[in-house]
């Protein structure tokens, strides 16, 4: 293989390059932990001493509990919801030869080439057409709507890799439809359940703009966080509350990434 | 199992039955018990929600409804009080909501909110009556909106980078300033200084002359404008930074900057400053008592007295004032005898609805660049 | 010999299950229509045919499991769109909507000079993003396919990660970077080479163009990765074998083939950016202003939620017309490599 053998020695330049990328990647985002213990109201340079006093504020202010709550709340109602809806997706297309398959994956892959703003402001017409009442729930159904594609692509990838004979085999054993899933299929597609689920959460947890919109009384947080940025005395509290959001995402993607890419043996980067 | 070797396994498909049941079991509680959690956490004093400019939604104006409730009421903010009612008019319910004294008689109109009751407000008494009795704000003695500061907005401008001849709106027009301007996306605070600077009295605003003369001074501000907003952080932190050196704000930001030890001065423009008054309302389906609550709070001495001292503002509450010498007052640019800077503020004037939109729309228009 | 069907729990445990994995696809073929005959309770004939034939039906059979996120997914895309474009030719005055047909929103949304002058802002700096975005991606998603030899989990987990905090924050932080006394003026000015902040990093369409950059890279690396990961090494030896040096190689096999994933890459970007208003709101000052800011007003503080539609059904139109545009192109310039 020595004629490949140039793509084999160190790309000196391109790895400065990765290392930069990475750097215009991580740097901004690395701003907002640093100003989250500067001693001032002010974002600016140069910087002004050390405190955690933010820290302390943040942690004691109730509005953001709520919000925090209201997005957990969310989170977790439309991570399951559309995971679930997510395995009924997947099993189908995966485990069956469906007549006009391609159309049926578009409709639902819709959400993806939507912008966001507009399914916020479709659903918000109707809902209000509607006299339903804006709410966390209106906020979920939103954010179920978006979760879904994802779901789907990420399941798909875990139905696919997952032998059929084996399913077969159970039902061939006396198994009828749901214990085949639950006793074979659920176990070897579980860690792809488990990144759909972390994938779905954090998608709405951070998702702001659809919730601007379909929102009522009460914030989630990316909404609060937004009505943040207009007060002086809150803002290093909400860099900090972003610090802290930062490192707990961080840890749970990458677990996410890292089950997924575990229970196939490849980096499996496809499919967000 | 350690956790380690537990992900491990869950990678690798070899987890057992009885391990991933029990996982799901847990996952399956926490869902179930999450939307429960919140119901038992909350307490009454929260059920209540003040919908607010930002910068008012802090418990320092609530000492004597957490005193009694034990929390605050929760917040919620607007841009701009055409923002506010818009979204009320939509089905947003609020208990309290601060509107300013050009906006009353539209919230009135709309049906959505019920007069005040003076007796159940033990700070009444010393509100400033020159404050309630506003035209179309009295029905049967009671208020629609109890008045609970008064302000102006103005230019901000730092002291260190330019000194201006005389104190005036030309700041905010001044050429040499290019780029370093910042004034209120909202137009109406906006619209109505540049009224000032146009010279048009307030009284005949909604002529199809004036407003094209406003609109035209507008159109010939925006090159020099570098930021429009309707947050006072922006502004603060621009003219903290140095990246204005003038903008359009309220009395609190000057206050507060300098309080930073940022060398600011809160203009007095020759023209007349844009002066107004806001205050409570109360919407139709509050819970009364708490709303009641919150109002009182809102005009208690301990607000006024935050208000004066920490924005910069007039409390309606005229005892408020006594707790600051004339000195200090004098450096906020209050007085004591709040009643003649009121007399010599200029005062909004209420507009019809159609006007209000048609400005709103022009003067978005503009902004865009047209 | 077939077991009872009836029986809920099969004789063997799971793991003797996991073992039988070599039962071969004409048995599984089998009984995967023998498998699920109905229970012994009689049934008329026609009721069995049709049931049978519903169970013979890998579609049918399919579509069933398939129906309730088929049926959610389609009720709640089409029904909002529905009242959207029904909205769109009513008319509001105030806060009450008239309910009869009129074509009026659409003649501004093409008459009115703003709206076009936003719609090719938009499209400009949508697309400025989209195409500089995917060319710094791109040699970032090369290093990780070809010269990553170890840790490429790592690697992609590390290129991905930032895309999942907080995109608010994230805006705000370049807001920070850009700004007046900011990360990259007060570090040129201290290092002598410039002598007046750069006023034009902030509140300008620049920013906006940067700071969408910034927060779709990490997402829209992805496609670029997954094509170039895939791209059969074999063709590049190949390729060498017949004379290419490194440079020709790149650009006949490399590229090509990592061209799906490029224009998905560019896809991935230009949508959600074109209907972006949080940013232009933050950064983009008076010139940034995107369409969507104009759609949130509408159905905000300018409350005329029948023009928002309108504009909102254009942007879905031109958003369309676009992406089959740059399919289609893409075709026929994949059609005449080949």
């Amino acid at each position: 293989m020595s004629k490949l053998a140039h793509l084999q020695r160190p790309n000196r330049p391109l790895m400065i390059y990765a290392i930069v990328y990475l750097a215009f990647l991580y740097l901004p985002v690395a701003l907002l932990p640093m100003f989250s213990f500067n001693d001032s109201i002010y974002i600016r340079f140069p910087l002004e001493g050390f405190t955690t006093k933010w820290y302390a504020e943040m942690f004691g202010d109730r509005q953001m509990h709520a919000a925090l709550r209201n997005s957990i709340q969310v989170g977790v109602i439309a991570s399951v919801t559309a995971t679930i809806l997510g395995i009924f997706g997947a099993k189908a297309v995966t485990r069956f030869r469906i007549k006009g398959v391609k159309p049926v994956l578009g409709v639902i892959m819709l959400p993806l080439v939507i912008p966001p703003i507009i399914m916020g402001v479709a659903l918000l017409i109707l809902l209000t057409q509607a006299d339903i009442k804006l709410s966390l729930w209106t906020v979920t159904m939103g954010h179920i709507l978006i979760c879904v594609p994802f779901s789907i692509v990420t399941l798909m990838a875990s139905f696919e890799g997952f032998d059929k004979s084996m399913e077969e085999a159970a039902a061939d054993l006396g198994d009828n439809a749901w214990w085949t899933f639950w006793r074979v299929t659920f176990p070897m597609v579980f860690p792809g359940i488990l990144a759909s689920l972390l994938l779905c959460f954090t998608i709405s947890f951070d998702e702001f703009i659809m919730a601007f919109f379909l929102a009522g009384t009460e914030q989630t947080l990316p909404i609060f966080i937004y009505s943040q940025l207009r007060f002086p005395q809150k803002l290093p509290g909400v860099l900090a509350l972003g610090a802290c959001i930062i490192t707990v995402t961080f840890v749970v993607v990458f677990l996410a990434q890292w089950l997924r890419g575990r229970s196939f043996g490849t980096p499996q980067a496809g499919g967000e | 199992m350690k956790i380690k070797d537990k992900v491990k396994a869950y990678g690798q498909g070899e987890l057992s039955r009885r391990d991933m049941l029990s996982a799901m079991a847990a996952v399956g509680v926490t869902v179930a018990m999450v939307p429960a959690a919140p119901r038992s956490a909350k307490a009454a004093g929260s059920d209540a929600t003040y919908f607010t400019w930002g910068g008012y939604d802090i418990p320092e104006l609530f000492q004597p409804y957490i005193a009694k409730h034990g929390e605050p009421p929760s917040f919620s903010t607007f841009g701009g009080s055409e923002e506010g009612l818009t979204k009320m008019r939509a089905g947003f319910v609020a208990d309290v909501a601060h509107p300013c004294n050009q906006a009353v008689p539209r919230w009135v109109a709309t049906g959505l909110f019920q007069p005040v009751d003076p007796a159940k407000l033990s700070n009444w008494e010393n509100v400033i009556p020159s404050l309630y009795q506003l035209e179309g704000n009295m029905e049967d003695g009671r208020p629609y909106m109890v008045p609970m500061e008064w302000g102006q907005t103005s230019v901000t401008y730092r002291t260190d980078l330019i000194s201006p001849e005389e104190e005036s709106w030309d700041i905010l027009w001044n050429p040499e300033h290019e780029g370093r301007l910042g004034v209120i996306a909202s137009a109406g605070d906006t619209w109505w200084c540049a009224a000032i600077k146009a010279g048009v009295p307030f009284e005949e605003i909604a002529t199809e002359e004036n407003f094209q003369k406003v609109a035209a001074v507008l159109r010939e501000q925006r090159p020099l404008i570098r930021t429009y907003t309707d947050d006072m952080t922006t502004l603060e932190q621009a003219l903290a930074s140095g990246e204005l050196v003038a903008a359009m704000t309220w009395n609190e930001s000057a206050v507060k900057l300098r309080g930073e030890g940022v060398p600011v001065k809160f203009a007095d423009p020759k023209e007349g400053a844009l002066t107004w008054v806001c205050g409570a309302m109360m919407h139709k389906d509050a819970d009364v008592d708490l709303a009641h609550d919150i109002i009182d709070s809102l005009i208690s001495v301990e607000s006024g007295t935050f208000l004066i001292g920490d924005y910069g503002y007039g409390s309606s509450n005229a005892k408020a004032f006594e707790q600051f010498s004339e000195e200090q007052l004098a450096n906020l640019g209050l007085s004591s005898n709040p009643t003649d800077v009121l007399k010599a503020g200029k005062f909004q004037i209420p507009q019809s609805q159609e006007f209000e939109t048609k400005m709103n729309q022009e003067f978005e228009n503009i902004k865009a660049g047209f | 010999m077939r077991p009872a069907r009836l029986s809920r729990r099969p004789a063997a445990p799971v793991g003797a299950l996991l073992r039988l994995s070599d039962q071969g696809e004409d048995h599984v073929a089998q009984s995967a229509t023998l498998g699920d005959r109905p229970a012994a309770s009689a049934s008329p004939a026609t009721r069995r045919s049709l049931a049978t034939r519903f169970r013979r039906s890998d579609s049918l059979r399919g579509y069933a499991l398939l129906s309730p996120t088929l049926l959610v997914m389609a009720i709640a895309m089409c029904a909002p769109t529905a009242m959207m474009v029904a909205l769109s030719f009513w008319v509001q005055s105030g806060f009450d909507i008239t309910a009869t047909f009129t074509l009026q929103n659409y003649e501004q949304v093409f008459s009115n000079p703003i709206f076009e002058a936003l719609f090719l802002r938009t499209i400009a700096i949508s697309g400025t993003c989209a195409v500089a975005t995917v060319l710094i991606a791109y040699p970032m998603a090369y290093y990780v396919a070809f010269h990553v030899k170890k840790n490429k989990l790592v690697w992609v987990i590390l290129m991905t990660l930032p895309f999942w905090t907080s995109y608010l924050l994230r805006v705000f932080a370049w807001k920070v970077v850009l700004g007046y006394n900011g990360a990259i003026n007060s570090g040129l000015m201290s290092l002598g080479l410039i002598s007046e902040p750069l006023e034009f990093l902030l509140y300008s369409p620049e920013a906006v163009v940067i700071t969408l950059a910034h927060a779709w890279a990490a997402f829209a690396i992805l496609p670029i990765y997954v094509s170039l990961e895939k791209i059969d090494r074999s063709l590049l030896e190949a390729a060498s074998d017949l004379g290419d040096g490194p440079v020709a190689r790149f650009f006949r096999v490399t590229l090509p083939l990592s061209a799906p994933g490029v224009i998905a890459a560019l896809f991935l970007i230009f949508i959600p950016t074109f209907g972006d208003f949080v940013t232009p709101a933050l950064v983009g000052g008076p010139d940034g202003l995107m369409l969507a800011n104009i759609v949130q007003k509408m159905f905000g503080k300018l409350n005329n939620w029948p023009l928002g539609s309108a504009l909102a059904i254009a942007m879905m139109a031109i958003v369309t017309i676009l992406c089959v545009s740059l399919i289609w192109l893409s075709r026929k310039a994949q059609e005449r490599m080949i």
